[in-house]
């Protein structure tokens, strides 16, 4: 505890360790959720979450912007702990993208509106510069010429791609993606991974729940296995998937691979 | 880029699909069963209305019955229907006991609109075709309305005014074409939502003012229904939201307000009014029955609207919210930029409805002694040389209600049209 204490004591934009995440537990009525997951995530870190279905991967990747609130426990991001007093949650959500599984775009926008809404409207840039960023990211992920077209006219790998551009229009110093590609056709996975990588690479802080090996192995600092709402094991991934140490972890890899 | 076309494209193939099956089936079918290939309309009506002795016996039934209401109805409005009546009272349908040397006041208003609609219909994005079935229709409904003018209209200065009105549309229809949708949708938007202040400054508050108890007939409806559906729109969104809220004040508060509102007849609380607003007010505001009849009718509205809201957020995902809120919309902003967009888009249909029938209930006003458009025609079949007739002023009014509300109707058609395109 005097520990974190000191981490607290220490922040500003200095500190290396951009996410801290103390004895997070969440409960949903009687069910629990979380049962104190602990980790640091360093800036410019890859962080991979593995873990079968109900473990809280979700849940906790959604505490990190407070999309859900943790019981107890301590999340500071950027130095800024998440509270039910923080006056500023949007500020702070700002610095934060996430990227759904069902991407979430907005059906009534075209693709050039959802990557500038929040920018306008968020942090207030006027439209020409809102649409000029916008147009670089469309570049960047590769769909340059769809920016006039509304999202149901998109095939699911350019809507990600679109998801993705959205969230780095608000130039967020952290990207979390959960299951960004489990919805999609196995042809469009690789382009969504491409653009993922591109990111990783380019020195973005990320923490993605994904079960895409080759994404983690290539790309992946570091990978947290989740079970029944604990880290039961965390390694980098040339270990975590030749060498897993426990049991449950074999178990849920000879499962995946 | 090694994607797959947009949905449309994918769409069509999945079409084509369909078509083949369907043409496989319709294969087997002629070999089975070859049928007749070139068909008469003889061969269509044996085949159809007379293939056994029943069925012929009820196409003559049907048949002799559609002639005979046919006739009836013909025989009513042709020959034995006095609409001499209709000719003498029309002024007092359409504005009442409006005095007559303050009624430029309504004409310059309906010079007023006349030119927002023209410009609407000019800049519209989506114009239909017309096609020949609609190009006779029209001419047709023209025609109707030119033989109802050249009877019922009496002096010439009207004539004149209904003559420029509509020159004016079709001017204005034009310089709407020619600026276009673009250009048009900003200055537009301001001008419908200015509109009804400055109709409400012309006929009240320029020199002395025409008092909202001469405010009578069918202009009457019309203010009537636009004070409902502008005034209780917002805040029926607002109840809505509220329905929703976390804070359990709120809510009890919205939920009550509804369900009462709901659950009371419209009649009764425009009747109601009269003692109701008095004691929310401090006594020294003194407002005109009238207004606050349209407060009650505007807050019963609103309750309608409010459950119309509800159902077009239910039909919102709860990843459109989260997605708003990851980005770091403020509430206000998320609801205003992302949900209530697509929320009310749903309801149109269902918004329209209740508009046209907030519109035809605004005939309800009768009760609290105001001589709207249905009553100005009731009472008018009272006067001596027209006993017996009230049939006449009926089906005048009857039809007057209707072309509103049919305009209504297919107006809604068009903006669900036009607002289709982003959808799903
Ligand atoms: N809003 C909620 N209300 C109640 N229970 C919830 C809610 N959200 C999640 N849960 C429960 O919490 C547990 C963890 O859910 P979570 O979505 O985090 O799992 P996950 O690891 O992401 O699984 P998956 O791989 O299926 O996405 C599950 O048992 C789930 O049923
Ligand atoms: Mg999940």
């Amino acid at each position: 505890m005097a520990q974190t204490e000191q981490n607290t004591e220490q922040t500003g934009t200095s500190t290396d360790e951009i996410i801290i995440a103390t004895d997070v537990r969440k409960w949903f009525g009687d069910f629990q959720a979380l049962r104190g997951i602990s980790t640091v995530v360093r800036r410019g870190e890859v962080v991979v979450i593995v873990g079968p279905s109900g473990s809280g991967k979700s849940t906790f990747i959604r505490t990190i912007n407070r999309l859900e609130r943790h019981d107890e426990g301590r999340i500071i991001v950027d130095g800024i702990e998440m509270t039910d007093d923080i006056r500023n949650i949007s500020q702070i959500r700002s610095e934060i993208g996430i990227v759904f599984q069902s991407f979430n775009l907005f059906p009534h926008l075209t693709v050039l509106q959802n990557l500038t809404l929040a920018p306008r409207n968020v942090r207030h840039w006027n439209r020409a510069k809102s649409e000029e960023k916008a147009r670089q990211l469309l570049d960047r992920v590769g769909i340059p010429e769809q920016a006039d077209k509304f999202p149901a006219q998109l095939s699911g790998g350019q809507q990600q791609r679109v998801a993705i551009a959205r969230a780095l229009a608000m130039e967020p110093r952290i990207m979390l993606f959960d299951e960004p590609t489990s919805a999609l056709d196995p042809e469009m996975i690789k382009e969504v991974l491409d653009v993922m990588k591109e990111l990783a690479t380019s020195g973005m802080t990320i923490v993605a729940v994904s079960h895409e090996i080759g994404f983690a192995r290539e790309v992946g600092d570091r990978v947290l296995f989740f079970d029944e709402g604990v880290i039961v094991e965390e390694a980098e991934p040339e270990r975590f998937f030749n060498d897993p140490q426990h049991d449950r972890t074999k178990l849920f890899l000879s499962q995946i691979l | 880029m090694s994607d797959r076309g947009p949905v449309s494209e994918r769409g069509l193939g999945a079409r084509e699909d369909v078509d083949l099956l369907l043409a496989t089936q319709e294969g087997v079918v002629v070999e089975s069963a070859p049928k007749a290939e070139p068909q008469t309309p003889m061969e269509w009506m044996r085949q159809n209305l007379f293939s056994g002795w029943v069925n012929a016996l009820i196409t003559l039934a049907s048949a002799a019955f559609v002639v005979f209401v046919f006739y009836q109805a013909a025989r009513f409005l042709l020959v034995s229907a006095e609409w001499e009546i209709v000719r003498r009272f029309l002024r007092g349908y359409m504005v009442g006991s409006f005095p007559v040397e303050e009624l430029w006041r309504v004409w310059t208003c309906v010079f007023l609109v006349g030119a927002l609609a023209g410009l609407s219909a000019g800049s519209s994005r989506n114009r239909l075709p017309w096609p020949a079935r609609r190009i006779v229709f029209g001419l047709v409904v023209l025609a109707l309305a030119v033989a109802f003018l050249i009877f019922a209209v009496k002096t010439p200065l009207v004539w004149g005014l209904i003559t420029a009105v509509a020159v004016e549309i079709i001017v204005f229809r034009q310089i709407g074409l020619t600026l276009g949708y673009q250009r048009l949708r900003r200055p537009l938007l301001w001008g419908w939502a200015l509109s009804f202040p400055v109709v409400i400054i012309i006929v009240r508050f320029i020199g002395d003012g025409v008092a909202p108890r001469f405010w009578e007939g069918f202009f009457f409806n019309i203010i009537a229904a636009t004070v409902g559906i502008f005034a209780s729109f917002p805040i029926g969104i607002l109840l809505a939201l509220g329905r929703r809220s976390s804070l359990p004040a709120v809510r009890f508060f919205c939920v009550g307000f509804i369900e009462i509102f709901r659950g009371v007849p419209l009649v009764a609380w425009l009747v109601f009014s009269k003692y109701v607003v008095d004691l929310l007010l401090p006594p020294q505001v003194d407002l005109p029955d009238i207004i606050k009849a349209l407060v009650a009718m505007t807050l019963f509205s609103s309750a309608y609207i409010a459950e119309i809201v509800r159902g077009g957020l239910q039909g919102i995902d709860r990843g459109q919210y989260e997605a708003g809120r990851a980005l770091g919309l403020s509430t206000p902003r998320l609801l205003g930029l992302v949900i209530l967009p697509q929320a009310l888009r749903s309801t149109i249909p269902a918004m329209i409805s209740h508009f046209i029938s907030l519109f035809k209930d605004t005939s309800l006003f009768t009760a609290i002694d105001v001589t709207e458009l249905l009553s100005a025609a009731r009472r008018s079949s009272n006067a001596l040389e027209f006993q017996g007739h009230s049939m006449e002023t009926l089906l005048f009014a009857s039809l007057i209600f209707w072309i509103v509300a049919f305009s209504m109707a297919r107006w809604s058609q068009r903006l669900e049209l036009r607002l289709g395109i982003g959808e799903r």
